[in-house]
């Protein structure tokens, strides 16, 4: 995306992406802080998110980012930061992280019956 | 002919079963993958709303679109129906099928909230089987009579209905 568009209904271009992306990716590190140290899914979008945060600061030049990124453009990158960071606050209150709720009954998932 | 297996995809979509039975075990009961390399999620009734949205938004799982929302109904069961939701991948070309279960009597959260394409999904299942949805935003028949009374697709309705055309 340069001074025309985006390609795709409904998202904008954005100036300065970097900053955006830098400003969600240390909301979602803040974020997860608040999750206990040993959880999953904790561990794995730290993984994800400091992975993207250091490509996003060491690239300044937005094309070449988008092909390390390799996910689509630089707008739909923003979103989907921005979809992880409401992702992370649900998941404080949810708590998924815990043992199963409930067993199923015995023959509950047995198929042939 | 016989479709030949695809051992890359099998053992992707274990996988990536795995990583997200790692992520949810609150609510993951088990995680099954067919020889048609199809993943199968079998999730606790209460915990609808959070893999949805986690499937939803994830980086790594982004399945933003609602393909299919529909029933089975298995009457020996205690619990006798089986939600299925089906979804698709679009980053990353892949689909996922989650399964939830529930009584006659029992409400399910309403999936509305997470894809709004769950609606009319959901008024079908209310109407055809039974399964009533909590907060969704308008849950009435779609598809039987005005006044009709039972569930046709329940395994012990009858084929030609209670009522003489």
């Amino acid at each position: 995306p340069f001074l025309q568009s985006t390609g795709l209904v409904g998202l904008a271009v954005s100036e300065n992406p970097h900053e955006r992306l830098r400003i969600l990716y240390t909301k979602i590190l803040g974020v997860l802080q608040n999750i206990p140290k040993d959880a999953a899914y904790r561990k794995y979008t730290e993984q994800i998110v400091n992975e993207r945060f250091s490509l996003v600061q060491n690239e300044t030049d937005v094309q070449k980012l988008q092909d390390k990124l390799n996910s689509g453009q630089i707008e739909e990158v923003i979103v989907q930061a921005e979809n992880e960071l409401s992702l992370a606050r649900k998941m404080i209150q949810w708590k998924p992280w815990e043992p199963l709720v409930e067993e199923p009954p015995a023959d509950q998932w047995r198929w042939p019956i | 002919t016989v479709r030949p297996k695809n051992e890359v995809e099998q053992k992707q979509l274990c996988a990536f079963g795995e990583y997200v039975a790692e992520i949810l075990p609150k609510y993951i009961q088990q995680v099954q993958v067919t020889c048609f390399n199809e993943l199968e999620l079998l999730i606790h009734p209460d915990g609808i709303i959070p893999v949805l949205t986690f499937l939803r938004d994830h980086t790594n799982a982004q399945f933003k679109s609602l393909a299919d929302l529909t029933a089975v109904d298995v009457p020996s069961r205690q619990y006798r129906f089986e939600i299925v939701y089906n979804l698709l991948s679009l980053r990353f070309n892949s689909r996922i099928r989650v399964k939830t279960y529930t009584d006659e009597l029992t409400p399910l959260d309403s999936a509305v909230s997470v894809h709004k394409a769950a609606n009319w999904y959901e008024r079908e299942v209310w109407d055809m089987y039974g399964v009533f949805f909590a907060n969704h935003p308008d849950l009435r028949r779609i598809l039987t009579d005005y006044g009709f009374e039972g569930h046709p697709f329940r395994k012990d309705f009858p084929l030609s209905g209670y009522v003489e055309v």
